[in-house]
């Protein structure tokens, strides 16, 4: 499933830094060349929360995030669909895929979703 | 560069203030400062307008020149400076700067917010538009989400414990109530928000793992300041001077996760230090601070990265009473945004006026800070991507 997702990363040419998102210039060495890599390997949990106050666009009770580091340094945020908020624990191993995180004008927002 | 002098500061009672509008709250505000300052109907050469949200939530753009207006100061220069919950200390900043370079002698800063007249969600949305547009906001994540992401970090690599993060609540709140603008003026107890049956209702989960009561309110409100020259502050206030002693602002990524340690608040560190340089003072020169708890832990992460405590022992020192009113040192006297409330444009100045009353000596014996003649301010914008802070001292 990671083959399908849709997260551009971007590894500095001089130094190797990655980024995402993008920026024009690196954050370590201010390299202005990038080469485009995707996010591989397993996605391993740095950080995690369920919020219960959600912001507009949210059609349900409390939404779990977390953002993830992939096998290949790319770091993101994500959706975490699992029941049971307690099973997850910092450093534990999530599957990704790209589905819908919300709805916009009637429409699907398609987005990183951990399980 | 000059030293610039606070001879003003004004403020109006937070919370909701559903027949005020954004512009009456900043007008009541500055004419409080403007008397303060014992400005009678002299003008002002600037005036400098904190606000995030009115072009979102009132639909309400160029408040600066609406203000200006408003109080009948023109021709002074106006500007609007928006720089999320930092736009309070920013707009000082740029006062000070204005002052301090000899352009401007005396310069009005405001700042207000109004935020209550909209529905909780959309105001959650509201703050949530400072987080990075493509790979953090899509997601739902709100800043409480990314407090409480911190939150566990924090406990995890430096053992805070959820009694620590009482202990800021409970004193905060207890520091509101004694506070004539504080939004929440309401006493808590640790039975009540986590060790009762009730405590499940009183006190929900909102961002695990930080609760209710470990979240800044939801306010309206305005503060400000008028600045000039300390050479002239003297000619014009009957008040003790405040003067500015030292400022700092620092920046960090937009989101956490390209941050090395996500614990590790640089902006904050940086800032604190600039300030502490330009003053030529050390943390333990300061007699009280106010820092900017929108969340509980950034209370105590703040004091710990501003260098008012070693890493890890912020948590302890406010459940031995070292940030309390008479201890080593005392933090958000005011009850700080989780009690004196948060409108976000306001939030910055209020920090400023009310370590202005308390360098003056104004406050009653139950608030005041005995003696105090150094005050330290930190105002975090985003989650720590943009942070500014002063050093303030008494004029003797």
């Amino acid at each position: 499933m990671i083959d399908e997702l849709n997260i551009t990363a971007y590894r500095c040419k001089k130094c190797g830094r990655i980024h995402y998102p993008f920026h024009d210039r690196c954050l370590d060495c201010l390299g202005r060349d990038f080469e485009e890599i995707r996010p591989e390997g397993d996605a391993k949990l740095l950080a995690f929360t369920e919020i219960y106050n959600l912001p507009w666009g949210f059609d349900v009770r409390t939404l779990k995030i977390g953002v993830v580091e992939f096998s290949n340094h790319v770091k993101a945020m994500g959706q975490i669909h699992i029941d049971g908020f307690n099973k997850l624990k910092t450093g534990m191993k999530l599957k990704a895929f790209w589905e819908p995180i919300r709805k916009h004008a009637g429409d699907d927002v398609f987005g990183l979703v951990l399980r | 560069m000059r030293q610039v002098a606070i001879i003003g500061a004004g403020m109006i009672p937070f919370g909701r203030r559903d027949e005020d509008s954004l512009l009456d709250m900043l007008a009541y505000a500055s004419l409080n400062a403007l008397d303060d300052a014992g400005m009678g109907k002299k003008g002002v050469d600037a005036v400098y307008v904190a606000n995030m949200g009115a072009g979102i939530l009132q639909h309400q753009t160029s408040v600066a020149s609406a203000l200006v207006d408003r109080l009948s100061l023109m021709p002074a220069a106006a500007d609007a400076i928006e720089n999320g919950p930092a736009s309070g200390a920013s707009a000082i900043k740029n006062g000070l700067l204005a002052v301090a370079s000899g352009y401007y002698n005396y310069v009005l800063v405001a700042g207000g917010e109004k935020m209550r007249e909209v529905v909780g969600w959309k105001a959650t949305d509201f703050v949530a538009t400072m987080t990075h547009p493509e790979v953090e906001y899509p997601y739902g994540v709100t800043l409480p989400g990314m407090a409480g992401m911190f939150t566990r970090l924090y406990m995890e690599k430096y053992g805070l414990t959820r009694d620590q993060l009482i202990a800021v609540a409970i004193k905060n709140q207890k520091m509101g109530a004694l506070n004539p603008y504080a939004h929440v003026e309401m006493i808590i107890t640790k039975e009540g928000i986590a060790d009762s049956p009730d405590s499940v209702v009183n006190n929900p989960m909102a961002a695990d793992p930080l609760h209710l009561y470990d979240m800044c309110p939801v306010s309206d409100g305005a503060a400000a300041v008028i600045l000039c020259p300390l050479e002239l502050a003297k000619k014009v206030s009957k008040k003790t001077p405040v003067w500015v002693a030292g400022f700092g602002q620092a920046t960090d990524t937009h989101t956490l996760q390209e941050r090395e340690d996500p614990t590790d608040l640089k902006a904050v560190t940086l800032a604190s230090k600039q300030a502490f340089d330009m003053a030529k003072l050390t943390p333990k020169d300061v007699d009280f601070a106010e820092l900017h708890d929108a969340f509980t832990i950034l209370e105590i992460a703040e004091s710990e990265h501003a260098g008012f405590f070693k890493k890890g022992e912020g948590g302890k020192a406010v459940e031995k009473g070292a940030t309390s009113l008479g201890g080593k040192l005392p933090i958000n006297m005011s009850g700080g945004l989780k009690a004196r409330g948060h409108p976000v444009g306001a939030t910055g100045v209020a920090q400023v006026v009310d370590v202005v009353f308390q360098l003056r000596h104004e406050l009653g014996k139950d608030r005041q800070v005995k003696g105090a003649k150094t005050g330290f301010t930190l105002n975090f914008g985003g989650f720590g991507n943009n942070v500014v802070a002063f050093i303030l001292k008494r004029a003797e």
